[in-house]
């Protein structure tokens, strides 16, 4: 019989390269029958050659068995065999591991060869059950008489404590011996356990600080030092005395050492640990940066690397020492090597200042730029061509250049976002230079960053008044150039950033002179093409830019105007016709509602009399606006030219603070706890007393926490109120009594609240009033909150309307966003706005504060109407007049 | 720790796996990936590869202490790629690896890669000595190769008492298997430490 051997396997895997499957299907299929055979030679050679084919990327998952049967062979070289299978083989769910805790028993009792092959084997296929049982035998085996034996032992000990840290107790004395152990490699060993211990816990193990220090000030060894200046680095955080204790030694290491890995290490751990600080850190760091800073221009590039590893540590405290040595890194940035790319990016974004952003910002975005322009648009090259430092891009690159890599170019848009955004744009002097960055890497970056680049945008946007109007210039061209939007379907266009465009042009868009000359570029055909999300914002800048263009028009109406104004709102009407039809639900409810708007808008124009002083020769019936800047007679002009603005420009979007949201002051009368639906089945129309009860049980977890007793109690007795006040505890009558009359009150706003619940059944509900009081609630309350001071709140994502104030200082930037104007909790750092709060400041649409709790109604009555109209009844337009109603708050 | 040893050669097949942190994904997929980066590189540049689409493939948290990094060397046909964490010392794993090389070097006397090929066990063994579960055993190449030899030893002593008239029981304890070779021009490549 003729079985191959794993030799007879591999040359046939050599000679069957063609066919490899084939052969090693075949070859599988004589291992299944070799494998199961009573020859234990025979088994194991199949065992063999299947961890080959392990490695090929074969299963041997179904043959653990077989592996278990080769490891319990006595012999020496089949036993060795099995564990190696296993241990390439096995993992945590193995099952067959819970029949190998005898067999390793007895293993570990072998000779020492034996040993010596168990221990290495179980580091690989240990689990925690394993752990369990085997943890007395291993820490026994720590005072094992050959070195080689304790080493292995240690080693095998962490995977232990990994697994099962109970086994801790017994070990970890006999581990701390070990320091002491009069083999240098079981030192080394032991460091080496230690240290990875010591990563995860360091407070453990500082009272070892003593053995670790000898050893660090004695031993010779490299790694071993190595391991144990790392350990110190975990450490020193958790005890700062040895701050002082370390520094001699670890800067006697560092001006001394050969050894470039532990001088890395060394200076690892004082940064780590904080040893740079004060007079003597300072001269420590000073050496450090010297030594690093000579290897970033050493020829290694191994050197160079870690050095760029190493200074990106120092730099967030003494950024100052590496001023000098900018252009050496930047040259890192240029480096045709990766990975040292990647380390001096990190470097320099943690470099970034006031004075160097730009000019390295530039050098970076250089990189983006392909150095065979092909696709460029004016605005980027043009722009690179200003600012642009001669950066050597026409250095001679290899083949495969790294700026080519999507993922590294990805990486590199990103830091150049992150340089720029730091600590909202602390580093940034000149907005108008970062927008046009933005733009510039819209264009060149080619990778998918375009999202990050939008809410870029946006934020600055929102943040930075004064760069407004340069962002909607900049925003213009952009939407207006047909090349960015015909790519904006490739991968990589960057095609969000339209999104922003749209976003900015349209909320800014009394920034531009002829605003009407963008609407058609958001119905152009490429337009459909676009993702939905872009799409709806499109409409909605539209929306926007035709409501202040038409506002405008108003103001100084000529009927000469009336045929471009119909064949815009034409244009509208057809292109947003098309949208309303689409398949996604955030386009189509946009359209749906422009259409509306402009449609209703189409039919005033169509229907309009070019008079002097036209009588409406519209649907209005009654006094449509009591407020209109012209006075009592009809205006002469198209009244819906004043439907839309009031939507939209009423209020500025400001940035929001952090904490904003949560230092809402809650409005008196509000409680948040209360039900808004109650918990249905209950005792409810009993009396109040048992119900507040009910409420506490179920959800107030602070109340509980405080009389869960009573609330047992009352739980019990519940039908009979009148033993509650007995029952409850003495101390707290007082205040129960008070409560009591709250929750009166609350229960009588909660009855209230019922009766509009479409989904709980009172017997008594009087429908028909409700309808309409509902109608006028939200109505009301929109309007009602600028007077108001007291409430508002805001819930607004990320940017809430505020009045505009027409300042223009140089680029101040609101770091801190708007916080409410009452704000009551001094959450961390809350600070008040650092724009100056007018008056009437912040009014607050979308209040999902519960209907019920709001008492103010007390608003002007007039402006109340302005905002009722529900788009699609044609009938209740007739309330645009309502359009004036912004100059009130505008003018604020 | 270290998470894996790698050898490949440099058309990407693999000629040892080790890996001493079990993987969310295939082992080849990681070879693979690890491959195409590395072979892209010309030589001359660090032995450090730090690639974007690495972080996140090895499953890692990008926590920079944490990252897990990838320390390669090449040795003529062969790439010998160390897959470690933030506990070991990147110019440390650097020369470990030269250490590992020198071991097999002196196991199977000027190594090549079709020793690798032939003796994936035995380059198993070599290793097991100087890494165990992923933390280093020795570093001392003296330490290694007597420790390779005891063991060596011992399993071919433990072959020959089990096969009494096998006629190679000097071999390197795979099991003789090179006495069926017959190939003549394998055997200069297959002196193993036995044969020596």
């Amino acid at each position: 019989m003729w079985e191959r051997t794993l030799q007879d396997l591999i040359r046939g895997l050599r000679a069957n390269k063609k066919d490899e499957s084939k052969f090693i299907a075949k070859a599988v299929d004589e291992i299944r029958s070799e494998i199961k055979g009573e020859d234990m030679e025979l088994k194991a050679g199949a065992v063999l050659k299947l961890t080959y084919l392990e490695m090929l990327g074969y299963d041997m998952s179904w043959a653990s068995f077989h592996v278990v049967e080769v490891m319990s062979s006595p012999r020496s070289h089949l036993k060795s065999v099995g564990y190696l299978a296993a241990g390439q083989s096995f993992n945590e769910d193995t099952d067959v591991l819970m029949l190998t805790t005898n067999l390793l028993k007895k293993d570990l009792s072998s000779t020492p060869a034996d040993v010596a092959v168990t221990l290495n084997g179980l580091a690989n296929i240990i689990t925690s059950d394993l752990a369990r049982d085997l943890a007395p035998e291993l820490v026994a085996m720590l005072n094992h008489s050959r070195p080689a034996i304790r080493k292995r032992a240690v080693l095998t000990m962490y995977k232990v404590l990994m697994k099962y840290p109970e086994a801790a107790a017994s070990a970890r004395p006999r581990l701390v011996e070990r320091l002491e152990d009069a083999d240098q490699g079981v030192i080394a060993a032991t460091a080496n356990v230690l240290c990875e211990l010591g990563r995860r816990r360091p407070q453990d193990y500082l009272t070892l600080a003593p053995q670790l220090f000898h050893i660090l000030t004695t031993a010779s060894n490299n790694w071993l030092i190595i391991k144990i200046v790392k350990l110190f680095g975990f450490m020193t955080p958790h005890e700062p005395r040895l701050v002082k204790k370390l520094q001699p030694p670890i800067t006697d290491l560092i001006s001394t050492t050969p050894a470039i890995s532990l001088l890395y290490e060394c200076v690892h751990t004082c940064i780590i640990g904080g040893m740079l600080q004060g007079t003597s850190g300072s001269a420590l760091a000073k050496t450090c940066v010297t030594k690093l800073a000579a290897f970033l221009q050493d020829e290694d590039q191994n050197l160079k690397y870690i050095a760029l590893l190493a200074l990106t540590k120092i730099v967030p405290t003494h950024p100052y020492l590496l001023a000098e040595y900018q252009d050496v890194v930047l040259a890192c940035v240029n480096d045709q090597d990766i990975s040292i790319r990647m380390r001096a990016l990190d470097l320099v974004c943690a470099m970034v200042n006031r004075d160097n952003l730009q000019s390295i910002v530039q050098q970076v975005l250089s990189h983006l730029v392909p150095e065979t322009s092909s696709t460029m648009q004016p605005t980027a090259s043009q722009s690179l061509a200003q600012h642009a430092i001669p950066v050597s891009p026409t250095n001679p690159r290899p083949a495969l250049s790294p700026n080519q890599s999507p993922a590294y170019r990805l990486v590199l848009s990103q830091h150049i976002l992150e340089m720029c955004s730091q600590n909202t744009y602390d580093n940034i002097t000149n907005f108008e230079w970062y927008i046009s960055v933005l733009v510039d890497l819209a264009h060149v970056a080619n990778v998918d960053i375009g999202a990050e680049i939008r809410d870029q945008l946006v934020d600055v946007v929102a943040r930075v008044k004064a760069a407004r109007r340069y962002a909607v210039k900049l925003m213009y061209t952009l939407l207006t150039d047909e090349t960015f939007l015909q790519n904006a379907q490739e991968e990589g266009s960057c095609k969000e950033v339209l999104w922003a465009a749209a976003w900015i042009c349209g909320e800014h868009c009394r920034e531009l002179t002829d605003p009407q000359q963008l609407l058609p570029y958001f119905f152009t055909a490429e337009v459909s093409h676009l993702t939905p999300d872009i799409i709806a914002v499109y409409i909605q800048a539209a929306t926007k830019i035709f409501g202040y263009w038409a506002a405008e028009l108003a103001e100084r109406w000529d009927n000469e105007m009336l045929p471009e104004l119909k064949e815009v709102v034409e244009a509208i009407v057809e292109s947003v016709t098309e949208f309303s039809g689409s398949t996604h639900i955030e386009v189509q409810e946009r359209a749906a509602n422009a259409l509306q708007l402009f449609k209703f808008i189409q039919a005033d124009i169509n229907t309009f009399q070019p008079k002097p002083y036209p009588n409406s020769g519209f649907s209005v019936p009654g006094p449509s606006s009591s407020f209109d800047p012209i006075p009592p007679s009809e205006p002469h002009f198209p009244k819906s030219l004043y439907l839309i603005q009031p939507l939209f420009n009423v209020y500025d979007l400001n940035p929001v603070a952090r904490q904003a949201q949560a230092s809402v002051p809650i409005p008196e009368g509000l409680d948040l706890d209360a039900w808004i639906v109650p918990p249905p089945p209950e005792p409810e129309p009993e009396a109040e007393p048992s119900e507040p009860r009910v409420k506490k049980s179920k959800k107030g977890k602070e109340k509980e926490g405080v009389n869960g007793t009573k609330t047992k109690g009352s739980k019990k007795k519940k039908d009979a109120e009148q033993l509650e006040p007995q029952d409850v505890l003495i101390p707290d009558q007082e205040e129960t009594q008070e409560e009591r009359a709250l929750r009166e009150k609350r229960k009588a706003e909660r009855l209230a609240q019922l009766k509009d619940d479409p989904y709980y059944i009172i017997d008594d509900r009087s429908p028909p009033p409700t309808r309409e009081d509902f109608d006028s609630i939200p109505v009301v309350k929109l309007e009602g909150m600028p007077s108001l001071q007291s409430i508002h709140d805001n819930r607004l994502p990320s940017l809430k309307p505020l009045p505009i104030s027409s300042s223009v200082t140089q680029f101040v930037i609101e770091k801190e966003g708007e916080m409410p104007a009452g704000a009551v909790f001094p959450l961390l750092s809350s600070s008040p706005a650092s724009r100056p709060q007018t008056t009437e400041p912040v009014l607050h649409l979308a209040a999902p504060v519960p209907l019920s709790s709001f008492p103010q109604y007390e608003v002007p009555d007039d402006i109340a109407r302005t905002v009722t109209p529900e788009p699609v009844k044609v009938v209740r337009t007739k309330k645009k007049g309502t359009g004036k109603k912004k100059r009130t708050t505008d003018a604020s | 720790m270290i998470h894996a040893v790698l050898i490949f050669n440099t058309s990407g097949v693999a000629r040892l796996t080790k890996f001493y942190t079990p993987l969310h994904q295939s082992s080849q997929a990681v070879i693979q990936k690890i491959f195409s980066l590395i072979c892209s590189r010309p030589a001359g540049l660090c032995n450090f590869l730090d690639a974007p689409e690495l972080e996140g493939f090895l499953g890692q948290n990008v926590d920079d202490d944490d990252r897990w990094r990838v320390v390669y060397r090449n040795y003529a046909t062969l790439f010998f790629v160390f897959v470690v964490d933030g506990a070991e010392s990147e110019l440390g794993i650097l020369d470990l690896i030269q250490v590992f090389v020198e071991a097999l070097d002196r196991a199977f006397g000027n190594v090549c890669e079709l020793d690798l090929v032939f003796h994936f066990d035995e380059v198993h063994h070599i290793l097991a000595e100087i890494i165990q579960g992923g933390l280093v055993l020795e570093t001392d190449v003296e330490e290694i190769d007597k420790a390779v030899h005891l063991a060596a030893k011992t399993r071919s002593e433990s072959f020959a008492s089990a096969n009494p008239l096998s006629l190679t029981g000097g071999g390197l304890g795979s099991r003789g298997a090179h006495i069926k070779t017959p190939l003549g021009w394998l055997t200069g490549k297959l002196t193993g430490v036995g044969a020596r």
